[in-house]
């Protein structure tokens, strides 16, 4: 029978379940670092991106609302988490949409859902399925620290790359910028929230898999991006990439 | 580690930090300067994370232009906004609640 991990051991576990399926492994996320996508593709990114991060605040509404009445900087967290995304200072996904009509789209366009791809929509129904249903600690594991806490670490190779290589202004990409910041408080309040209630040897393995799984849809939504919109353009081979 | 040190309510805060860090996202995960530094949005919007360095600044690139548009004359004083930095020399720093709630807002 697995024995309880200690807090350090058990965020090495989940960080480990993360790291092997980032994201940043993805030929699209290769694809965007070396400058090679065009404005057309990152905007097809934002039309897909939109339908997993705009219902965000939703699905920590579900883990919200499910969380015992007695976790209460638990609660807090998910509350201001939500805040933050919707109205603590500008909307996320209004900057989204800002960056989304930098590169040729219409705001009309990214929110439309029949704009995403079969993939993306898979994602976000993993989403709301993992806030409906999950412990809501095994819950936060899966969105917070397996998905939120990727990030910073992806944004901070993506972003000097719009600025540098594509030639967005400052503004175009604040999406970006206010992700490094903000994401970092949430993936790191994630884990000290599944540190200190994942209590029982069973909530850590399950905890830990969903880390793994969430690290999964990640990689494989944004894996679809390229099979969906760049590979004719951009085939693997010009990545370095070919099996 | 770059020694932070924070005045605030006449009171005197200090601490090292690992190089590279931003006190908004440490404040957020309860380090210090938790609970002594106040911040809002951290996205640059809000201007409640402003401070006056008292030393310091020349390790600091120059103001981003969040901080131009949400600072303004300020910066002339010497003010810069935590949100947007991230601190890998020795600082001292300055906050005033007070002041950074009077500050003109912008749009």
């Amino acid at each position: 029978m697995p024995e309880l991990m200690d807090q350090a051991t058990f965020r090495t576990a989940l960080e480990t379940a993360i790291k092997g399926n980032t994201a940043n492994k993805s030929p699209f996320s290769i694809a965007w670092a070396g400058g090679k996508l065009s404005r057309a593709h990152l905007a097809r990114w934002a039309e897909n991106h939109y339908h997993y991060v705009g219902p965000f605040a939703e699905y920590l509404a579900y883990v919200y609302a499910r969380l015992p009445a007695h976790f209460t900087e638990a609660k807090d967290f998910m509350l201001s988490n939500m805040y933050e995304e919707e109205i603590g200072g500008d909307r996320h996904t209004d900057l989204l949409i800002r960056f989304a009509e930098a590169c040729g789209t219409t705001g009309v366009r990214v929110k439309d859902p029949d704009n995403m791809s079969p993939t993306t929509r898979g994602l976000q129904s993993w989403c709301y399925a993992v806030a409906m249903r999950e412990d809501p600690i095994v819950a936060i594991a899966g969105l917070v620290v397996g998905l939120e806490s990727q990030v910073p670490s992806i944004y901070r190779r993506q972003t000097p790359t719009l600025r540098e290589k594509y030639k967005f202004t400052d503004e175009e990409v604040e999406f970006f910028d206010l992700h490094i910041v903000s994401d970092e408080i949430h993936g790191e309040r994630g884990y000290q929230i599944v540190l200190a209630h994942a209590d029982t040897p069973d909530l850590q393995r399950r905890c830990l898999k969903i880390c793994e799984v969430g690290a999964q849809m990640r990689l494989l939504y944004t894996t679809a991006l390229y099979h969906d919109y760049v590979e004719n353009d951009l085939p693997l081979r010009e990545l370095d990439l070919a099996a | 580690m770059p020694k932070v040190t924070l005045h605030k309510r006449g009171e005197v805060f200090s601490d090292e930090v690992a190089a590279d860090s931003n006190l908004v996202v440490r404040a957020g995960i309860r380090r210090f300067p938790y609970p002594h530094l106040t911040y809002g949005c951290g996205m640059g919007k809000c201007g409640k994370c402003a401070c006056r360095v008292i030393a310091g600044s020349e390790h600091l690139p120059a103001p981003n232009w969040k901080e131009t548009k949400r600072l303004g004359d300020r910066i002339e004083a010497g003010f810069r906004l935590m949100c947007q930095l991230w601190i890998s020399h020795d600082i001292e720093l300055m906050q005033d609640d007070a002041l950074n709630a009077a500050a003109p807002r912008e749009g």
